[in-house]
């Protein structure tokens, strides 16, 4: 595939801003972990040496603990097996991930209550929730629904919004008219206290939530796309192509979305961290995915309630940060790189 | 001529009344009791004011009728004592505007002699017309409220006044328990008069005139309440009153937040404040007043019917069509652990629904505790085996249930019982709704396990949760559809008997047999009260009694209100202490005379 000299030149260009090059390797090493969250942050071993024959329990169905001769049904409790190994002074081994808990279990103690503070010795690098939960499990989990959340929510919303911006643009006339005047109706809609209202009667889950954040979410693409179509398609090239002969479909996708993608993926980083926030928000508000779902909001309304227990609010306030920065940089530098105007012959 | 034709015509009226004037039966035979024991402390002094807050200001002062049903009006109906009440330790009747009761044998009358020391708060004697007139002003449709016009026409058929101090009040039908429905409170009719359709505007902000220990002296409205006691108040000798309501003020100032609330208690601008949170108990009390011994601590532990809260498990739901699936599911619900370890040990585990409600309460049931072996035993007798991730399978039936809720506060029990309730096979998923939508769901059993508690009533009951006839439809509170003819059975026994032996013994075989059933996995219960209070605040040896809900919110309470008192000489040696800053020990009392045993 040979990419055409003026998307390497934006590559460059993309390239030299420093501040959104490095914050996109920093933003692509965090999805990264995310996705391979479950060999750094879980409770199930990494790798099991019993009795002369190795397990591998991350991935897969549980093991029960009467396989490694302990004497419960249910799921090994790894942390539990490495220090009997080790007590037992078997060849028998455990290796655990860096953080050995998951994002759901409670590490309760006797003697003292929840939230507990950072613990390097229990591996509890930032403290527990609450309820005894490890925050940087629930922190890392919590990244990956939010990412995944707000990359699904995004594409639903472009679809929507360049088919719909496109034809608009396209077809002009009373199709246009038509929808111009939904738009308006639509966007008056008090978003937030519909999704209020909503999950008051139906506990949402992951796609319900995407379906009703789309529902509010598509306009502003469509907007967007109508008004670059509108541009686009009186220029020349669309009237030469018209001419000889082609048909919209192919006049849509062959001539006026491929120029128009740089203003699409300009927008991406922004409805990327747009996403993050609107999750955030509501699971804050407690309008967002059920318990016990790890989740930023739901840590920062923690954080909000026991302010004497800092580490819970300053973890997850230091990774919000760190994520809408980085996805802010990445955005301007895209910006950046495919603005028009550097890419004109009188560079 | 006319005159004389009058007179004539007035005697025979007269004359007319007095023969169909009622009389008292003969047979009946009057019963009193002065021989319970007495709760109050014999050092109590009288004096003093106390200050305590609320979160809003009444909307009025009416007690009845739109917008009355508001937290203060049990500050007003508290003043209007009733013909008897019931010992809050015993449970047996005892004397308050009347001396003397008796039943009659149709078992729908009882019969009163009053005392003839009981005065209003203006000087007017209480008369037997008093109570005659509060059913014709509860069953008035000017005072605009239904329920009551509803319940005062259907439940009490009437009262008969045979003199000035001997009265008799009928319900409508036999009943068990009759002297719980039939004790009337007078209402004073030289006060009200004719009733009118302005009823509800133009009491509004009237004091009506009472017989109870305070009466409502000053107010500000939007800022505060001042209660003023009756110096020379006719109860005050009685046995079950002396010694009581001793504060000579009790003023409610409006503040609107709970922890700006805590800041004037703090600040000893109010002299109580509520302790059972655990925040507050364990965490927000570590505070050098608490510490420095200026303010005491207490915990007592009361004796009363408790809401049956917990698990119910819709039997409609195929999963729990089989018995062995619910004893499973019980077993599988570590609620003690999420007691001891997310709850501090504060709560209690709740055995049954049906606890606290002294001799009616079956206590040799208990509630199933959390044990794999016994789910894993229960589970296989259905013919379920454990699935590759653990949980328990049966064709294509997985042991996975939804757990409905709504309160926030709760999600932190629940995901305890989640983590735990997967180590024994079964999975939940947790669902928060808002508070009515859920109830609705419930109602219109569509869901699979319900995480609530009941309200409690004075005497337990079984027909609207337990009877088929309100299973598998919808607005009936059956919502765990438990439909079993053996359980008709007791429960139509039960609702249909008066006799007070017969009825316990059935009450205790319908809780076990609800046990049996399985279709209710009791949680917790909080079976105590816990507050802060200055020290020169002074409360008897044995601070409450069973039924007592707190010692200082309900003042006055005619059973269980009023046992504390001001000590000024305290209060002025507290304060020497504090502007030298010096300490007293602390003290912390825990009172664990009525706790219940499980």
């Amino acid at each position: 595939m040979r990419i055409n000299p003026l998307t390497i030149k934006k590559f460059k260009r993309f390239k030299s801003i420093k501040r959104g090059y490095y914050s996109l390797l920093v933003f692509s090493f965090l999805i990264l972990v995310s996705l391979f969250g479950e060999l750094l942050v879980n409770s199930r071993a990494l790798l099991v040496n019993y009795n002369g024959r190795l397990y591998f329990p991350t991935y897969g169905q549980m093991i029960s603990g009467k396989v490694f001769g302990l004497d419960y049904d249910y799921e090994t409790n790894y942390r539990d097996l490495a220090k009997r190994f080790k007590e037992d002074k078997s060849d028998n081994w455990v290796l655990l991930p860096m953080v050995p808990y998951n994002p759901f279990e409670n590490d309760l103690k006797d003697d003292k209550y929840p939230p507990f503070p950072p613990s390097f010795s229990e591996k509890h690098y930032l403290g527990t929730d609450t309820i005894g939960r490890d925050i940087f499990a629930r922190i890392i989990y919590g990244f990956r629904i939010a990412m995944g959340f707000s990359f699904i929510l995004l594409l639903v919303n472009y679809s929507i919004g360049v088919t719909l911006g496109c034809l608009m643009g396209f077809w002009g006339g009373k199709f246009d008219l038509f929808f111009q005047r939904m738009i308006e109706i639509w966007a008056n809609v008090p978003f937030l206290y519909v999704i209020i209202i909503i999950a008051s009667i139906v506990t949402p889950n992951f796609i319900t939530l995407i379906i009703i954040m789309a529902m509010f979410g598509w306009m502003g693409m469509t907007w967007q796309m109508r008004t670059t179509t509108y541009k686009e398609k009186a220029r020349e090239y669309v009237l030469a192509a018209k001419t000889l002969g082609a048909s919209n479909t192919r006049i849509i996708f062959k001539h006026i979305i491929p120029n128009t993608i740089s203003i699409i993926v300009t927008y991406i980083p922004f409805s990327v961290s747009g996403g993050i926030v609107a999750l955030t928000s509501l699971d804050y508000l407690g309008f967002g995915l059920p318990a016990p779902t790890p989740s930023w909001g739901e840590l920062l309304q923690q954080g909000w309630a026991n302010m004497n227990a800092y580490w819970i609010a300053s973890s997850v306030i230091l990774a919000m940060v760190i994520t809408l920065t980085t996805v802010t940089f990445i955005g301007e530098a895209i910006r950046e790189a495919l603005d028009p105007k550097l890419h004109t012959t009188y560079e | 001529m006319k005159v004389k034709l009058f007179k004539i015509i007035g005697l025979g009226l007269l004359s007319f009344c007095l023969q169909a004037a009622p009389k008292l039966p003969k047979d009946i035979k009057w019963l009193s009791n002065d021989t319970d024991p007495v709760y109050a402390s014999p050092d109590a002094k009288k004096g003093g004011t106390v200050h305590n807050f609320m979160t809003g200001y009444p909307i009025t002062f009416r007690f009845v009728g739109p917008d009355s049903n508001g937290s203060f009006r049990s500050f007003i109906l508290d003043n209007q004592f009733a013909l008897i009440d019931v010992h809050p330790n015993t449970r047996n009747i005892i004397p308050v505007l009347a001396t003397h009761w008796a039943f009659g044998s149709d078992k729908k009358t009882m019969y009163f002699k009053l005392n003839k020391l009981a005065r209003w708060s203006d000087g007017k004697p209480v008369t037997a017309d008093d109570f005659v007139f509060n059913l014709e002003f509860m069953r008035s449709k000017h005072i605009v409220a239904p329920w009551y016009n509803d319940y005062y026409t259907k439940e009490i058929d009437k009262v008969i006044a045979y003199d000035d101090h001997t009265l008799a009040v009928v319900s409508m039908k036999a009943k068990p328990d009759l002297h719980l429905t039939v004790s009337l409170a007078p209402l004073p009719r030289h006060f009200f008069g004719k009733l009118d359709k302005n009823f509800v505007k133009k009491y509004n902000w009237k004091i009506v005139p009472n017989t109870g220990p305070y009466q409502i002296s000053t107010f500000k409205k939007g800022k505060h309440v001042t209660m003023k006691r009756k110096k020379d108040w006719w109860a005050k000798d009685l046995r079950y009153m002396k010694n009581r309501f001793n504060v000579d003020k009790y003023v409610l100032k409006v503040i609107r937040d709970s922890n700006i609330a805590w800041e004037h208690f703090k600040k000893n601008k109010i002299d109580f404040f509520n302790l059972t949170f655990p925040q507050y108990w364990h965490i927000k009390s570590k505070i050098p007043i608490f510490q420095k011994g200026y303010v005491n601590k207490i915990w007592f532990y009361n004796d009363m019917p408790q809401s049956a809260s917990g698990m119910w498990l819709n039997q409609d739901r195929a999963i729990f069509k089989d018995k062995n699936v619910r004893y499973a599911f019980a077993h599988a619900m570590n609620v003690d652990k999420v007691i001891k370890k997310v709850l501090r040990g504060d709560y209690m585990r709740l055995q049954h629904g049906y606890m606290g409600y002294g001799e009616y309460t079956n206590s040799s049931i208990k509630a199933r505790k959390f044990d794999i072996a016994k789910t894993k035993h229960y589970m296989q007798k259905a013919g379920f085996k454990r699935g590759a991730d653990g949980i328990w399978k049966k064709g294509n039936m997985r042991f996975s249930v939804e757990v409905t809720y709504s309160a926030e506060p709760h999600t932190r029990r629940l995901v305890v019982l989640k983590e735990e309730a997967k180590k024994a096979g079964i999975e939940l998923r947790l669902q928060k709704m808002d508070g009515p939508t859920m109830f609705k769901k419930f109602l219109e059993k569509k869901h699979d396990v319900a995480w609530m508690g009941w309200s409690t009533r004075i005497r337990p009951g079984f027909w609207e949760g337990f009877h088929s006839v309100n299973a598998h439809k919808p607005q009936t509170n059956n919502i765990t559809n438990t439909d079993d003819k053996e359980m008709d059975k007791l429960i139509d026994a039960y609702r249909a008997s008066l006799d007070a032996a017969e009825r316990i013994k059935l009450a205790k075989t319908i809780q076990k047999k609800i046990h049996d059933v399985g279709c209710f996995v009791p949680t917790f219960m909080v079976p105590y009260v816990r507050r802060a209070y200055w020290r020169w605040i002074k409360l008897p040896e044995v601070p409450g009694t069973k039924w007592t809900e707190s010692m200082f919110d309900r003042p006055f309470d005619v059973t269980t209100g009023g046992l504390f008192w001001y000590d000024p000489k305290l209060h002025k040696e507290t304060k020497k202490m504090m502007k030298a800053n010096k300490s007293l020990p602390p003290i912390t009392i825990v009172n664990e005379r009525y706790k219940m045993k499980i």
